[in-house]
């Protein structure tokens, strides 16, 4: 009895320390204090953020993946960038460039093969080549690309990236930061700190004044300068150590920049370890990994220990929950915006907000089922915002328009929970209808509670997209002078009001019943999925390549299968497995609401 | 239902049958206008399926039309009214119905607003560099030609005629003057280059159209596309005919001709409306957040002058922060030439408080039915569990 209170308090207890083992130190590698390397800040796309950001996304978007190998070794994004920065010619030795379209390897003369990466030493014969495509394939319209221009315009953009970053602190083939110090009066000094200038990728010097946010490049710390800077000569020690492999002064060096920052601008090195600690959880991963586990549980618990199994399930998915709000605070605290401001953080929101409602939903009905849902939900949103995350910073900087964070915490995040909801309901009524084709045990006490969570959702959900659209058009009355314009955008948040509307007024008349209810559920998840991806894809028509080309396809399959489960959901009672529940208890398939509004 | 009416027509104008088929039908009318923005454009997806009364199918090969759907004004009519009355005859006034009450209030509201808004809103644009004093707003669609007496240094009299005016063509006398207007074509978008030896002629005698060709194009309606409209003209005056003059709103500079002694200007431009005060653009600002190109603000710096009411002074206006004033409200809309040129967005609308009003209306009252039936329901669910 005592073990069955305790479970789910120690399947809690053990997820987040399992999410947490992820920030225990990983040790140095050959070494080299490569942590506290990727915790100095410096400045790239408008923020200031830890070096480790910039070389997990650049590493992302050139490799597809944050790790790559060397030497025979997996090496993280940290020390890769070293490598680039620092030991070129090593760096040019790894397999980085993900190639995937077979004619882009075939214009550098390599048969497509099962390895799909590539290193720079293989694509540097050809590089005239590649640019030569790029410059022809640029200027079209990203909408008309064909599939060949897509992708040479992405490698080539790949190439120069990593030529940025190799070219960020010094340039490639010249002695080092510190040779370039020496001779910053010396013949060519000025035409190399201008190249410096305009390769670099990020800025790694704090801003001259103490309260300005002009941080610089090397370049321009260079540009006409007579003394040197502290910043600037650790620079060139981390780069001389790095080079000769030389750990002790190494660290000594990163320590010392470290000090810099922390002395110079105390603010933005807190911001920058937050945000390092933030990589380093990677808690949307985890809670991706915890979710799976809640999921699993729920399962097994329909064949085994239901009960004891239940509850584990359920201590599971409210670590899940903690881990996910953990995430999504610290990028609050991290961006210092309210949590939705992209498609990106968009995904990580719906299933947090999804998962709490589960989360309160299992309190009041105690079945399992919607900790399945919730757990699920979560699992799917995650996986979703993890594909949206490869096109780089995910803090990226708000447009003009879009930096009011009142109409971002308001519409935006009302808009974002009503989406939340209606998936929610789409999904318990997918639940639903896999339950009633899988089981065989007649429970129609558990059918009616999902119907009546369903409907209680998407109340829940009306409201939200309600109130969210209206304050949309109220931002755009006050940005724009227009409350509704029949934007795409608007249009779509107006669907899923439209639809869940129709969905409660037709149950109040009788209309839909049980299982019209939980088809029209479901068919929400279409709206839905529709007005928060579909309407982005409008813009690029029907000629789109690339990454929203499989986003198309990937939408298209999911509204795919939610057509066939709503045909599921609407095959009559006795095709079903479960059918006995409706055949013992005739009386209680009583057509609910159909006498009057509940 | 209790239904206090025994009247067929009542009882189906009351049925929520009707409510869903309406709301079914705005979504239908919903997903075809944002899919047909793609092709056309937001205005006149807008103007097809959502503020007409019925969607329209051309019979191709032929003149017929035909009504295939009801549009959106229409299924807004037909809501209302349903909303309306079923709010009368079948909403029992009792205090478990509140909510409803309230928000079919609300929503009865937001749909006349957005009726209001169809009929009443102006929307218009005011470009002003750094430095200038504009006292007009121009029409972003519409053009017209004026006809601008500058003879007085002082003042101009301006007099304007609607393009549509000119599609009609024939001649249009300018009232408080002698001249009138021969309209010979007009091309509502049109391609103008420098007449090549393969050009047919041009008719034009007279004004810097006399080395153009014009090249008619069809019209184009998509949000980022503008027409260049152009039209040959013939001023006559006195009997007497100053030649064909080609007029475009491509075209930069007035042309003018003078008839004993009164020299008048001719322009085709975007309709302006004229305002009783002016506003100066003292400076704008475009600021980008530190080491990239990413827009963080644009603000307008504005002096208003209005002499009618002895006002002057300066406002900034600036991203999500518009001036509210006579009636209309101006917002930040654009900006050009290097940052010198800032565009604002002006609209009227009488109607644009109703939203608001609506939508505390409607959010009130959900939350208070969902209230009462989420107490009931739980009230039921512990009476269940107890017995």
């Amino acid at each position: 009895m005592n073990l069955k209170r305790a479970v789910p308090w120690i399947a809690f207890g053990l997820a987040l320390a399992g999410a947490a083992s992820s920030l225990l130190p990983s040790g140095k590698p050959r070494g080299f204090d490569v942590e506290a390397f990727g915790q100095i800040p410096v400045l790239e796309g408008g923020r200031v953020k830890p070096v480790d950001t910039i070389a997990r996304n650049a590493l992302l978007m050139i490799r597809g993946k944050q790790s790559a190998s060397s030497e025979g070794r997996s090496i993280g994004p940290d020390e890769w960038l070293l490598d680039v920065m620092f030991r070129p010619e090593v760096a040019d030795r790894q397999e980085l460039f993900v190639i995937d379209d077979p004619e882009v390897l075939g214009l550098l003369g390599i048969q497509q093969s099962r390895n799909r990466y590539y290193s720079f030493a293989t694509l540097a014969p050809r590089i005239d080549e590649i640019q030569r495509q790029y410059v022809a394939a640029e200027p079209i319209d990203p909408k008309v690309r064909s599939h060949f221009q897509s992708a040479i315009v992405n490698l080539f953009e790949r190439m120069f990236l990593y030529h940025r970053l190799k070219n960020t602190v010094q340039l490639e083939g010249t002695p080092g930061l510190a040779a370039e110090i020496a001779a910053r009066a010396g013949p060519g000094a000025p035409q190399r700190h201008q190249l410096l200038v305009e390769l670099a990728h990020f800025k790694p010097l704090l801003p001259v004044t103490p309260a300005g946010d002009a941080w610089r490049s090397v370049g321009e710390a260079l540009t006409g300068t007579t003394t040197v800077e502290p910043g600037l000569e650790q620079w060139a020690r981390l780069g001389l150590a790095y080079q000769a492999q030389d750990a002790a002064s190494f660290n000594r060096s990163v320590a010392d920049l470290a000090a810099t920052a922390a002395l110079g601008r105390p603010d933005a090195a807190a911001r920058s370890d937050h945000e390092w600690l933030f990589n380093a959880a990677q808690p949307f991963y985890s809670g991706m990994v915890i979710y799976v586990l809640a999921l699993l549980a729920v399962f097994v618990s329909w064949l085994w220990r239901p009960v004891l199994l239940q509850r584990l399930a359920f201590g599971l998915l409210l670590a899940g929950a903690v881990v996910h709000t953990l995430g999504l605070a610290s990028r609050v605290l991290i961006q210092g915006r309210p949590p939705v401001t992209n498609l990106y953080s968009s995904a990580v929101f719906v299933g947090w907000a999804a998962v709490l409602l589960g989360v309160v939903l299992e309190r009041m009905y105690r079945r399992g089922f919607a900790t399945a849902v919730a757990a699920s939900s979560g699992f799917a949103s995650l996986i979703v915002a993890h594909h949206l995350s490869v096109d780089g910073d995910t803090m990226e900087m708000m447009r003009a328009v879009l930096d009011s964070n009142f109409w971002l915490a308001t519409h935006v995040v009302t808009i974002t929970i009503g989406y939340s909801g209606t998936f929610l309901a789409g999904a318990l009524a997918i639940g639903w209808v896999v339950r009633r084709h899988l089981t065989r045990r007649a429970d129609p006490a558990a059918s009616k509670a999902i119907v009546a969570m369903t409907y209680g959702i998407i109340c829940f959900a009306l409201f939200f997209s309600f109130v969210g659209t209206v304050l949309g058009g109220i931002w755009a009355d006050q940005s724009w002078g227009r409350f509704w314009g029949w934007d795409p955008k608007e249009n779509g948040a107006l669907l899923i009001v439209l639809w869940n509307a129709i969905i409660l007024h037709a149950r109040w008349a009788g209309y839909a019943r049980e299982r019209g209810i939980m088809a029209m559920a479901i068919f929400g998840n279409v709206i839905t999925s529709f007005s928060w991806f579909g309407v982005n894809m409008l813009g690029v028509g029907l000629h789109s390549y690339g990454f929203m080309d499989k986003a198309f396809w990937a939408l298209s399959a999911f509204v795919g299968t939610q057509l066939v489960l709503m045909l599921f959901a609407l095959v009559p009672a006795r095709f079903w497995s479960a059918r006995r529940a409706e055949a013992a208890a005739p009386g209680k398939d009583r057509p609910e609401g159909a006498s009057q509004p509940v | 239902m209790t239904l206090r009416t025994t009247n067929p027509v009542l009882r189906a104008l009351v049925s929520l049958k009707l409510t869903i088929a309406c709301l079914a039908a705005l979504m239908v009318l919903v997903m075809a206008c944002t899919l047909a923005q793609v092709k056309l454009g937001t205005w006149p997806a807008v103007e097809i399926y959502m503020r007409a009364w019925f969607v329209w199918w051309d019979v191709p090969g032929t003149e017929l039309r035909i009504p295939v759907f009801p549009g959106g004004a229409l299924v807004g009519l037909v809501l209302l009214v349903n909303l309306f009355l079923a709010q009368l005859v079948r909403l029992e006034l009792a205090w478990k119905k509140v909510g409803l009450w309230i928000s079919h209030a609300g929503l009865i509201l937001l749909v006349l607003g957005e009726f209001v808004t169809g009929a009443f809103q102006v929307e218009s644009q005011l470009a002003v560099e750094e430095g200038q004093t504009v006292n007009y707003v121009e029409s972003p669609r519409e053009l017209e030609l004026a006809v601008i007496d500058v003879t007085d240094p002082a003042m101009d009299d301006v007099y304007s005629v609607p393009a549509a005016r000119l599609e009609r063509g024939g001649a249009i006398p300018i009232p408080g003057t002698p001249v009138a207007v021969q309209v010979r074509r007009f091309f509502r978008n049109a391609e103008l280059a420098r007449l090549g030896p393969a050009d047919p002629p041009s008719p034009v005698t007279a004004g810097v159209g006399t080395g153009v060709a014009v090249r008619e194009r069809p019209p184009v309606s998509r949000d980022d596309q503008t027409n260049q409209a152009a039209a040959f003209v013939e001023p006559v005056a006195g009997g007497r005919s100053y030649g064909t003059w080609l007029v475009s709103n491509g075209l930069g500079a007035p042309q003018s001709f003078t008839h004993e002694g009164r020299t008048y200007q001719l322009q085709l431009r975007s309709r302006r409306e004229y305002l009783p005060f002016a506003i100066t653009l003292k400076d704008f600002r475009h600021d980008v957040y530190p080491g990239t190109q990413i827009p963080k603000n644009f603000s307008s710096l504005v002096t208003i002058a209005n002499p009618s009411r002895g006002e002057q002074r300066d406002v900034l206006i600036y991203m999500n922060q518009p001036l509210r004033y006579e009636g209309k409200a101006f917002y930040q809309a654009s900006f050009g030439k290097g940052d010198t040129l800032s565009i604002l967005q002006v609209v009227e609308n009488p109607g644009w408080l109703i939203p608001y009003v609506s939508c505390v209306l409607v959010a009130i009252g959900l939350i208070v039915h969902f209230a009462i039936t989420l107490r009931r329901s739980s009230r039921r669910r512990q009476a269940a569990s107890e017995a």
